[in-house]
């Protein structure tokens, strides 16, 4: 999906927050313009920013792994060298905002003394085992040398940690529009879409994953993934002959694996969605499924898991507490149930021949779909709410009069609610005129695709307004924050301490709305 | 010069109208309870659209049709034929207006009795049962369950034949309230709908340095204020 216009805003609003607006600015560039050399940048940026501060913010943007340069391979036979061109990573500028998500994660999963090393590759962007240990010499409480080594094991074990990418792969020069488009109907159903250009940069930065996650390898583990061939892409073959992704001293430069970090957000949320719709027995097997297919799953956003067997769930779900309270008996019932489909619910679980395949993609649609219905029905009230959930059930162009008969709506009043959605982008019209007839007939669509991306830029949007509304609120209570810093609560009286409590309440009110609301955008986004 | 009145034009001897306001009644007059527009009167009998007007408004003044309003403009009737359902608007129009108050009592009646069977299957024929004969047809209780359904409160499920609907046929449709206990759980309220944001008509015109931005929201402030 392209990134829309307050997807943009947003972005560049947590750069500003973060790197201030210079930094910002370059961002911006990058963002509504695509891929551009550090000269263009110079050129083409707001306000004038010469061309070695525009290389200075690049490294900085690049350390904090929001920006990756890359280069085109000249034509065969052209003597012009590859520019180097850099572009934006807008998920990753939008995941600085859910550092304390990431961290969470860790925290659970692998305790506290991981989730601080996580923590300093957060905030630093990228950093070598020797700066990690430098860090927390100078942090208060100090975890030990051993301790942040063994910690960086685990995190590349678990691949929460990654070594950071190539720095500027080189990407083949492939023209392959009007060819691709010579190939039948046949062909096009054998051949993968073509990649987009930031896919391509992203892939042929990424190392095979001997490289990316090479503890794993010093062990001896008993992983394929070393002898699989299929690691190894177009863009890996071209990697630099002095090796940039290691430090100073030779070492390692490692950062945080978001592709990871996401997955495992995607599989939490699929976890709670499975309990608020079914049981807490069927959340525990879906936990457990998730967990057994996880290893296999070749993106974070991949439609189906991989298949798995009956015996193989019921081996993990033993694992946890929870899980050695459930007969065998419990667990195929709970299959069952995660399998049946209905005209409320569609099957969470695909079932064939025995074994079972998770299907992500419907439990995110539901959760979708949830968010979308709360907002029409919020917004544009309760006869709309249920035109809305005819439309998307009939997935067809339905004319005015056949949708408030459905619906038992005032059909004089029909057409005006119909419009008030379709002006917001969350219906689609066509009028359709009929000989013989005055007025053309209109019809009405929801278009799921077009709704979610209407939805995610009103998301970006609204994240933008919690945090600028913060910001005011935060500088007109100046005063009062500062008391936070120099009186203990109970020195506070009378209207100063009604303030403090009532700024407080505020922000924790807008910091968690924010928080939940950046789940909502990566169910549309990430998931 | 001659002092003679000019003659008046003929006019029918039965009721005194002229020849293109007879064949507009008889046009008026075919189309029974469905009327007729003036766009229809007008393409169906090739008169002009000013003498159709005219001719209608004398008709009325006359008594001999009548006139009734919908969503799609002014029919005109003959006076010894009801309008049909459709050009009311169906059968929940009463004197063209949608009879909401009754919708509702009835949603309210068939949810209740719902709850009350939940222990059983509730099929459409056990609800229809649930009303004295004659008040309603099977066709006018499926729309009040399906509005049901669209407004989220019920759910149709169709039988698979498993051991949950084993006293159904195949394919047949039941119905259960909405809630972890029918298996299907509850819409989750959405984080978007929840903050103003999400509610506000006018999204579109926010902007951050805006007349309407995040700082001089109104809806801001109510929710912030306590």
């Amino acid at each position: 999906m392209t990134t829309t216009e307050f997807g943009i805003v947003y972005a560049v609003h947590i750069i500003t927050s973060h790197f201030g607006s210079v930094a910002s600015k370059v961002c911006e560039c990058l963002l509504r313009r695509g891929p551009l050399s550090s000269r263009e940048i110079s050129r083409l940026a707001e306000s004038d920013i010469n061309h070695t501060k525009v290389k200075d913010i690049l490294y900085l943007l690049i350390q904090h792994n929001c920006v990756q340069a890359f280069s085109i391979e000249p034509p065969d036979g052209s003597e012009s060298k590859a520019t180097v061109q850099y572009i934006a990573l807008f998920s990753n500028i939008l995941h600085r905002a859910r550092y304390n998500k990431f961290s969470k994660v860790v925290n659970e999963e692998l305790g506290s003394q991981c989730s601080g090393v996580l923590d300093g590759l957060l905030s630093n962007g990228r950093l070598t085992l020797e700066q990690l240990i430098d860090r927390d010499r100078d942090s208060k409480k100090q975890m030990g040398s051993e301790a942040i080594r063994d910690s960086l094991q685990k995190l590349v074990a678990a691949r929460f940690v990654e070594r950071v990418p190539s720095p500027e792969p080189v990407l083949g020069n492939k023209d392959e529009g009007p060819a691709q488009k010579k190939r039948g109907a046949k062909a096009s159903k054998i051949f993968k879409e073509p990649e987009s250009l930031d896919e391509r940069i992203l892939e042929a930065a990424t190392p095979v994953d001997a490289i990316r996650f090479p503890f794993i390898f010093e062990q001896g583990s008993s992983s394929t993934v070393a002898d699989d061939d299929s690691n190894i892409s177009e863009g890996k073959r071209k990697q630099p002959e002095v090796d940039y992704t290691s430090g100073p001293s030779n070492e390692v430069i490692w950062r945080p694996n978001f592709e990871e970090l996401i997955r495992r957000l995607r599989h939490k949320a699929c976890v709670e969605m499975v309990k608020e719709r079914r049981d807490e027995g069927c959340a525990n097997v879906m936990k457990a499924m998730l967990e057994v297919g996880r290893s296999q799953e070749k993106k974070a956003k991949t439609d189906k898991s991989l298949q798995m067997s009956m015996g193989s769930i019921y081996e993990e779900l033993i694992k946890t507490d929870a899980g050695r309270e459930m007969t065998q008996e419990r667990v195929e019932a709970c299959l069952e149930q995660l399998s049946a489909t209905s005209s409320y619910l569609p099957a969470f679980v695909i079932e064939s021949d025995g074994s079972y395949i998770v299907d992500f993609k419907s439990i995110i649609s539901v959760a979708q779909k949830d968010e979308m219905e709360s907002v029409v029905m919020r917004r544009y009230g309760k006869e709309a709410f249920r035109m809305f959930r005819y439309l998307s059930q009939e997935d067809r162009f339905v004319e005015t009069d056949k949708i408030a008969d459905a619906a038992l709506t005032e059909k004089k009043d029909t057409p005006q609610i119909l419009l008030k959605m379709w002006k917001d982008g969350y219906l689609h019209m066509q009028k359709l005129a009929v000989t013989g007839v005055y007025m053309p007939f209109l019809l009405w669509k929801v278009n799921k695709l077009v709704v979610s991306r209407q939805m995610l830029d009103e998301m970006y949007h609204a994240s933008l307004n919690l945090s600028l509304r913060l910001t005011h609120e935060t500088d007109s209570e100046k005063e009062v924050i500062l008391t936070l810093l120099l009186l203990p609560m109970e020195k506070l009286e009378g209207a100063l301490k009604e303030r403090r409590n009532k700024y407080r309440a505020k922000s924790v009110l807008l910091t968690s709305a924010r928080f939940k609301l950046d789940d909502a955008i990566m169910l549309f986004h990430d998931f | 010069m001659s002092t003679r009145r000019r003659p008046a034009a003929p006019i029918s001897s039965s009721s005194g109208m002229t020849e293109d306001t007879k064949k507009i009644l008889g046009f008026i007059r075919s189309k029974q309870g469905i009327g007729a527009t003036k766009y229809e009167i007008t393409a169906g009998t090739s008169i002009q659209q000013a003498l159709v007007t005219k001719a209608t408004t004398s008709l009325k003044k006359s008594k001999l049709i009548k006139e009734v309003s919908n969503k799609g403009g002014k029919h005109f009737l003959a006076m010894e034929f009801e309008p049909c359902k459709e050009l009311q608007g169906g059968h929940w129009y009463v004197d063209g207006a949608l009879d909401v108050s009754m919708i509702e009592g009835l949603k309210e009646f068939c949810v209740k009795r719902i709850e009350q069977l939940k222990n059983e299957v509730v099929t459409l024929d056990v609800i229809y049962l649930c009303f004295k004969k004659d008040t309603l047809t099977r066709e006018q209780i499926k729309e009040i369950l399906d509005n049901l359904v669209l407004d989220n409160v019920i759910m149709a499920v169709k039988s698979n034949g498993s051991s949950e609907h084993s006293a159904l046929r195949i394919g047949e449709v039941c119905y259960k309230l909405i809630g972890k206990k029918s298996g299907g759980g509850e819409a989750r309220d959405g984080a978007f709908a929840s903050i103003p944001c999400g509610a506000c008509p006018h999204i579109g015109l926010c902007t951050p340095d805006g007349a309407i931005s995040p700082t001089t929201c109104v809806y801001y402030q109510k929710w912030l204020d306590f």
